[in-house]
């Protein structure tokens, strides 16, 4: 195994050095070629305590949020690098992590899992702790239905050990129903706060996981995320063991939950309250996840939106922390899936309603992104090429205004590089 | 000058709206209001009367989830008789997917089981089971059914959508295919053909939603519903350039010609 790591390393440092770009996974992929149980006798071998994180949207930045709070609390953390996260990634990851002799020097190793990834993964070895934040529709032609993908995650999920100790979320219907027949080690968050009665165009799960009949709703967060209950079967919304704090690290409906699973983990790992509320109160966001950004002198917010809950989300958020000027970036490359139609799931009659903005689109798809406004009746600005765009946008923007980016995926990527100099992946 | 009306039937909004389907709803909606024309939407949830049904003039049914789909088809076979008679007076209507296929005589699932369709669309879906690709990607293909002008020689249209599914669709003799692929699977990514039409009924599987990048459709279907109420109309042009410039850029990287 050994000497898998020093290939690993010494590859890992050629394509750093070589400047090639993305070698994320190409150092994992040798070592896992080499010894297909690679990962299993990494672990076996050290002490890290290892925590998974999965659903459709929030994987980064919760995991972020847990990483900051262990570190303030002292701790060392190995975390999979952006996008690193297949068996690959793994491995990657361990590889980097460890020195010459198979040691990881780290308390804990934070796994991000997309939606696909989490049954693999869970093959490869068995996690001290498992988030599952929420299951949305996204790129219906790379994940497929989220029934599937439920299905799927129970199935993997019942295969673990009681030691395992889950944390879900208890507003999510498919996420209840993984954990339903859990007995022990399984934990809560949700959100007891006023929101609306009425289900709204997008949301995936209103009908009930385990007997198909409809939810009803008591009270709606977003989306399908709620008090639920199902008036045929009985299945409803499990009691939650944590379902508010008194202030959040970031804006956003979307990020309380973010918040509530980190602190509910945190609680879970016995972390001092101290190291959490320093943690919460100088949390830096996470790449593209409202990062607030310096370009030409002037205020930019990038807000990842990459499907209809992500962008009905954003959009709501940006228009609370009064957005004026919107940047949209509408990609459809391989990250981002290839099937633009979900735009028409974004709720923007109703959440821009008759506002007069200043909003302007670009990206690959900038012409469909244009479309459905146009169909929405709200004018944009169409122009081609993203940094012309970027750069017409901040030209007459105010001091104490913010320019908001609403970019998928691989435009969030594309745009960062622009606004900061820097390639990231 | 009368105003002229009209009511748009969406079947199964909540159970089926999986895939942006919704956008074939705004872009009717639309392109009725920007021309004035007084629109009322019809939303089709399991439970509606027939009479709900019957007052429609324009149908829609979009794509869904397996477990939906599986809802929509036991509470549709209580209205196949009404829907076919709709179907057969002409009243046009466009089948996405799960709508198309359940339109059709079977679908046979990969362990051999056939689940009856409504029969009034003569063609059956075989769906080979998880071991095999589902056909999914950007699909291009060229139509001759229908021209904007209800007057003009018939010309060949190219139609651009998304198509994802795993059921493979097979024409009988009692309908016409909608069009040729020129890029993508088409029904069953072997017989060359994409969608189905019978009467003003247009069954297919392209997603995109189609649409709002296929404004010709749109106003064809609009044109259909209204021409049985007021004799003699024509729609007035809108601006579509905008449509245009969406469609020809993604035709453009498929290579197809628009």
């Amino acid at each position: 195994m050994n000497y898998q790591i020093l290939l690993g390393k010494l590859v890992s440092g050629l394509i750093k050095l070589t400047n090639l770009g993305s070698g994320s996974t190409w150092p994992g992929h040798i070592a896992v070629n080499l010894d297909s149980s690679f990962n299993k006798k990494l672990l076996a071998k050290n002490k890290i305590k290892t925590i998974v994180v999965a659903g459709t949207n929030g994987k980064t930045t919760t995991s972020k949020l847990i990483k900051t709070i262990l570190e303030e609390d002292g701790k060392k953390v190995l975390q999979n690098e952006a996008g690193a996260n297949l068996q690959n990634g793994l491995s990657s990851t361990l590889v980097k992590g460890a020195n010459l002799n198979g040691g990881l020097n780290y308390d804990f190793l934070i796994f991000e899992a997309d939606e696909n990834s989490l049954p693999i993964v869970l093959e490869e070895f068995i996690p001290d702790y498992i988030i599952l934040l929420n299951l949305f529709r996204d790129q219906l032609d790379r994940y497929g239905e989220i029934d599937t993908i439920a299905r799927k995650w129970k199935a993997a999920i019942e295969k673990l050990p009681s030691t395992t100790v889950l944390i879900l979320n208890a507003d999510d219907p498919s996420i209840a129903f993984i954990g339903k027949d859990k007995k022990t080690n399984t934990f809560y968050f949700g959100l007891d706060e006023k929101g609306s009665q009425k289900i709204k165009h997008g949301a995936d799960t209103i009908y009930c996981p385990n007997c198909s009949e409809k939810l009803s709703f008591k009270n709606i967060q977003f989306s399908h995320l709620g008090d639920w209950n199902c008036p045929n079967c009985g299945f409803k919304r499990p009691a939650t063991d944590i379902s508010s704090l008194p202030s959040y690290p970031l804006a956003g409906e979307y990020n309380k939950y973010n918040s509530l699973a980190s602190f509910l983990l945190a609680k879970k790992l016995k972390i001092n309250q101290e190291a959490v509320k320093k943690a919460f109160k100088t949390f830096e966001p996470a790449f593209g996840r409202q990062e607030k950004i310096k370009y030409k002198g002037k205020n930019v917010q990038i807000f990842l939106s990459k499907n209809p809950t992500s962008f009905n989300e954003s959009l709501s958020t940006v228009l609370e922390l009064g957005a004026k000027n919107i940047l949209i970036l509408f990609n459809d490359r391989v990250p981002d899936g290839l099937d633009v139609s979900w735009i028409w799931d974004i709720n923007f009659e109703e959440i821009l309603g008759k506002r007069k903005l200043n909003i302007a689109v670009s990206g690959d798809r900038v012409y469909d992104m244009a479309l459905r406004l146009k169909y929405a009746e709200i004018f944009t600005h169409v122009i081609e090429q993203p940094e012309t765009a970027l750069n017409e946008m901040v030209r007459n923007l105010e001091d104490n205004e913010t320019l908001f980016i609403l970019p998928n995926y691989s435009a969030m990527l594309d745009i960062r590089k622009v606004l900061t100099g820097r390639k990231i992946l | 000058m009368t105003k002229w009306r009209i009511t748009i039937g969406w079947l199964y909004p909540d159970l089926m709206n999986v895939y942006g389907d919704r956008g074939n709803l705004i872009a009717l909606v639309q392109r009725c209001k920007w021309r004035e024309i007084e629109v009322k939407v019809n939303y089709l949830n399991p439970g509606f009367t027939k009479a709900e049904l019957e007052d429609c003039n324009l149908l829609l049914m979009g794509g869904a989830q397996d477990r939906q789909q599986t809802i929509v088809n036991e509470d549709l076979k209580k209205y196949k008789k009404i829907l076919s008679e709709m179907i057969e007076k002409e009243v046009p209507g466009l089948y996405v997917c799960g709508g198309f296929q359940f339109l059709g005589n079977y679908y046979k699932e990969a362990d051999g089981s056939e689940i009856p369709g409504l029969g009034i669309f003569d063609l059956h879906t075989a769906n080979p089971g998880t071991k095999f690709k589902r056909l999914i990607g950007n699909l291009a293909f060229e139509t001759e059914i229908f021209s904007h002008q209800p007057s003009a020689i018939s010309h060949k249209q190219t139609i651009v959508g998304f198509e994802n599914h795993g059921g493979r669709t097979y024409l009988g003799a009692g309908v016409e295919p909608f069009g040729k692929v020129l890029k993508g699977f088409g029904n069953n990514g072997e017989d060359g053909f994409e969608g189905a039409v019978y009467k003003n009924s247009f069954g297919t599987y392209s997603h995109g939603p189609i649409l709002p990048k296929n404004p010709s459709f749109a106003d064809y279907l609009i044109e259909k519903a209204l021409g049985k109420k007021y004799k003699g109309l024509t729609l007035s042009d809108l601006d579509d350039s905008l449509e245009n410039m969406a469609r020809s850029s993604i035709a453009k990287r498929l290579g197809v010609e628009i």
